[in-house]
């Protein structure tokens, strides 16, 4: 019976392909189109980008469940010892590139919002940031117009991570330097990190050293290893 | 005659592609968080928090991979789901699913003769009132997981939708939640199909049904009488026909 015959190879075969499928990545053949879909779903979020669509963080302050994330082996303490004094470098396409110690960085006019913290993981925390907005110091340093992107680097061993201008200039985007109501925590990334609810977690560099305006991207650590680049909210 | 037109058949086995792949990646992704409290609170409504899906239920490897392919897969999804509403509606099918009068007392007769408390199957047609239900059902919950969807992709840009569905841990909640009425419907549709009416596999491949082989005809229950009867070949025999 030829019906029969059909229906069990397609059982077999369809059966078979789910179990090769199960918890794999899938054929390497459909990378291209899932990077395809990746550049087309950055285009429409990018469409969907508006300056004023804010984040409230209205339930209670996750405080100590909020989790440490970094990528060294150990929590990346700033070594002042061998380092020096920790400061901030605003650089890139400016006109007046500037290299900020925190006292400095503190002596900005700041901001502190209560947002949400979305992980990538799927998680969220409600935080309670203060810093001083990327905005703010672009202006500062006399942001170029060739500047599209803006690279966030780290002490954090050679984390990093790239940002379109339209969100660093978001106004919930933040230099952060303190979390509800104290100093950054070494484990929060301190003495400074990146914050804003706009972006998922992984975008926002903690232990940060450097704000640099570009004219090309140059993706990120978590981007460069299969995340997605835009990682917008 | 044809009973599905290759619109329906085409679009039917491209879901089903789409639809495994964002089940399956959905379930990788939640394993990343598998719980939906917000962090430091409770939630009341998931009893296996912090219970990961069994992998051999998920696809993507990890965390990026399933992300990469739930958010190329959702286009297809959604392109094949709108191919597939935009032909029912512009071809008639719709008026074999939507819901009719007497569709509550219908599967009720559906439910008795499945259960033994009824002995001949109620009139059929194209669909029993079961399956209407079902096939109703399963493009507004995919439409209900699309949106909800949209809703925990953008919790910011489309924050007025996030915070209609109750913010952002109600809203991965109700994803998950048609997901699994998604899972069920489909787990359902498929063991009806094999257990009571595998020739209708037939009409989703190459379109053709034949009727004589139809539940009704057979009265077929789940595991009853699959087999096509032998008078199907006969014009009547006696004491076949309901008394």
């Amino acid at each position: 019976m030829r019906r029969r015959r059909f229906i069990e190879v397609s059982a077999a075969s369809l059966a078979s392909a789910l179990w090769l499928a199960c918890d794999s990545e899938g054929p390497k053949s459909a990378r291209p189109a899932l990077r395809a879909a990746e550049r087309w779903n950055e285009k429409i979020e990018r469409a969907l980008f508006r300056h004023r669509s804010m984040d409230y963080g209205t339930a209670v302050l996750a405080g100590a469940a909020y989790p440490k994330y970094f990528v060294s082996d150990r929590v990346p303490v700033w070594n002042e010892a061998e380092r020096g004094p920790w400061s901030l470098e605003v650089t890139g396409l400016v006109d007046n590139p500037i290299r900020l110690s925190l006292a400095e960085l503190q002596s900005l006019p700041s901001v502190t919002q209560r947002v949400n913290h979305y992980c990538v993981e799927g998680w969220t925390a409600v935080v309670e940031y203060t810093g001083v907005r990327v905005s703010e110091l672009a202006r500062r340093v006399g942001m170029k117009r060739e500047a599209q992107y803006v690279d966030f680097a780290s002490f954090d061993s050679d984390y990093h991570e790239s940002w379109d201008l339209a969100s660093a200039l978001h106004p919930q985007t933040l230099v952060a330097y303190g979390l509800d109501g104290h100093l950054l925590g070494p484990g929060h990334g301190a003495p400074a990190r990146l914050h804003s609810p706009i972006k998922l977690g992984y975008k926002c560099t903690k232990y940060l050293t450097r704000v640099a305006f570009m004219a090309e991207r140059n993706g990120g650590y978590w981007s460069d290893r299969g995340y997605e680049w835009y990682a917008g909210t | 005659m044809k009973r599905h037109h290759w619109i329906v058949r085409v679009t039917h086995w491209v879901n089903v592609v789409a639809l495994t792949i964002m089940v399956g990646s959905g379930l990788r992704i939640f394993n990343a968080y598998p719980a939906f409290a917000r962090r430091g609170e409770t939630f009341c409504c998931y009893p296996f928090a912090h219970k990961a899906i069994p992998s051999w239920l998920t696809f993507g490897g990890w965390l990026a991979g399933a992300r990469n392919w739930h958010f190329a897969a959702m286009w297809v999804l959604v392109l094949n789901g709108l191919v597939y509403l935009g032909f029912i509606y512009l071809h008639g099918e719709w008026r074999d699913l939507v819901p009719r009068r007497g569709d509550v007392r219908d599967s009720w007769e559906m439910f008795k003769f499945y259960a033994f408390a009824r002995r001949d199957h109620p009139r059929q047609g194209k669909h029993n009132a079961l399956q209407r239900a079902t096939y109703f059902a399963l493009p507004v919950v995919g439409i209900a997981s699309v949106i909800t969807g949209l809703a925990i992709w953008k919790p910011v840009q489309l924050g007025l939708l996030t915070d209609l569905l109750g913010g952002y841990v109600w809203a991965r909640y109700w994803h998950f939640l048609a997901m699994v009425l998604l899972v069920v419907l489909a787990v359902g549709h498929v063991f009806m199909v094999f257990a009571v009416d595998p020739y209708s596999l037939t009409s989703m491949i190459t379109g053709n049904y034949d009727e004589r082989l139809s539940p009704e005809e057979r009265n077929a229950r789940p595991f009853y009488h699959l087999l096509p009867p032998r008078r199907a070949a006969q014009a009547t025999a006696p004491g076949d026909t309901e008394q």
